[in-house]
């Protein structure tokens, strides 16, 4: 019976006790995404609209095969550093047409005009509100190389030129987090990317205006 | 955490590689089709009245050739003559001192040189073991089968270095070129873009 008792003592001293102590403060830290420099990988969907001679000379089809992903370190200031990895691939169909060549030969043929580009760069963003927002507006320069594939067919004929090309661009984008504190968001992004390249048609570069939406996972 | 990431980014080199594909495979045979046409520029297609056409077509293989005159052989020959006669020559037999003389050739090898194709000699034994004179331009180089027609300048034949001009020359590479159904458009694609052949 003392035994009950004890045990009935306790409690009732501990409950009441536990009861009045205020529940801890987990959440009045900041987030791990706060206090951590973390990382996010964000794969993107993107339309490109042709720009410049690239557009007049060559393909002035808006392409919508373009996919890259993005491995994106982000540190405490406003800064954040990583690295994309693109597919774009540009075509058009040009009905049947006489072309003259440089060497006196006239070539009638079904043109299917293609750019294939893979860029591979790193790049620096830099946030306008902190990095645990649910909206995070960002500002992008980025710079590398591209591995690009020219191939002009005539008819089933392929004129074909392959070369590695450097490959930059400026952006401005925005990522949205799906919930407070959450490890999942959007991406939206606006990016200017050129690439110097001289081969027949492209005298001047590829360039293109690029819209993409992405999914970003972040983790520390 | 760098494993890991270093991980994705492989991944996505295969996902992105795996990407790549074949943007002509759409194209129908006859859009698939190329016709390159090209011609001595010096020669002066007004002063050719007369032309005739070898009885047979040159089969070039592996650097072997030899004739045939198989039905779709024939509908070539026949088409060429009626799109000759189209643009004002007459059509005489090859003994009747043509001024032009047509030849059709099937090549099949691969990497073939055109200029050093060893082409049948009809018309050369006409002349005496006459060689074919081929401009420089006219050498493509080609990993796949194509008919090729040549036009021969018969009316001004180099006596000197016994050789006679081609003075045009056609190709047409692509798909369906053993289908008799696509015979007369292909015929008539390379002379349709000849203007400068017609004499009448």
């Amino acid at each position: 019976m003392k035994k009950y008792i004890i045990i009935a003592l306790l409690f009732a001293g501990i409950i009441p006790a536990y009861a009045q102590e205020p529940a801890p403060k987990l959440y009045t830290l900041p987030s791990p995404f706060e206090r951590y420099t973390h990382y996010q990988v964000t794969a993107r969907y993107t339309g490109a609209i042709p720009l410049g001679s690239f557009s007049s000379n060559y393909i002035d089809k808006t392409s919508f095969e373009n996919y890259s992903i993005a491995l994106e370190w982000v540190l405490q200031n406003s800064f954040s550093i990583g690295g994309e990895l693109g597919y774009s691939f540009f075509n058009k169909r040009i009905p049947r047409a006489i072309y003259p060549t440089t060497d006196g030969s006239d070539i009638s043929a079904v043109q299917t005009r293609t750019l294939t580009q893979y860029p591979i760069q790193v790049f620096g963003n830099y946030r306008f509100l902190g990095n645990n927002s649910a909206i995070q507006p960002y500002v992008q320069v980025s710079a590398g190389a591209s591995i690009l594939d020219y191939t002009l067919y005539y008819g089933s004929l392929a004129d074909q030129k392959r070369k590695v090309r450097p490959t930059y661009g400026i952006g401005l984008g925005s990522k949205f987090l799906f919930k407070k504190d959450g490890n999942f968001g959007a991406d939206i992004r606006v990016k200017y990317e050129a690439t110097p390249f001289d081969y027949e048609y492209v005298d001047k570069g590829v360039s293109s205006l690029n819209a993409s939406i992405g999914l970003f996972y972040r983790w520390w | 955490m760098l494993k890991k990431a270093s991980f994705l980014i492989i991944s996505a080199t295969f996902w992105l590689t795996s990407c790549t594909n074949d943007p002509v495979n759409d194209l129908s045979d006859l859009e698939s089709q190329v016709y390159i046409t090209n011609r001595d520029k010096t020669a002066d297609f007004k002063t050719f009245k007369t032309f005739s056409i070898t009885d047979s077509v040159i089969v070039v293989q592996d650097e072997r050739s030899t004739t045939a005159l198989t039905s779709l052989d024939k509908d070539l020959l026949t088409r060429i003559i009626t799109n000759m006669q189209n643009l004002g020559y007459t059509y005489v037999a090859a003994d009747k001192k043509p001024d032009v003389g047509l030849s059709a050739a099937r090549v099949t090898n691969t990497y073939v040189n055109i200029a050093s194709t060893p082409y049948s000699s009809y018309w050369g034994g006409y002349y005496g073991g006459y060689g074919y004179g081929y401009p420089s331009y006219y050498a493509y180089q080609t990993s796949e089968s194509y008919w090729s027609i040549s036009m021969l300048d018969l009316k001004n034949a180099d006596t000197v270095n016994k050789k006679l001009n081609v003075i045009w020359d056609a190709q047409i590479r692509g798909s369906g070129l053993g289908n008799t159904g696509y015979i007369d458009e292909m015929v008539d694609s390379i002379f349709g873009q000849s203007n400068y052949l017609k004499i009448k």
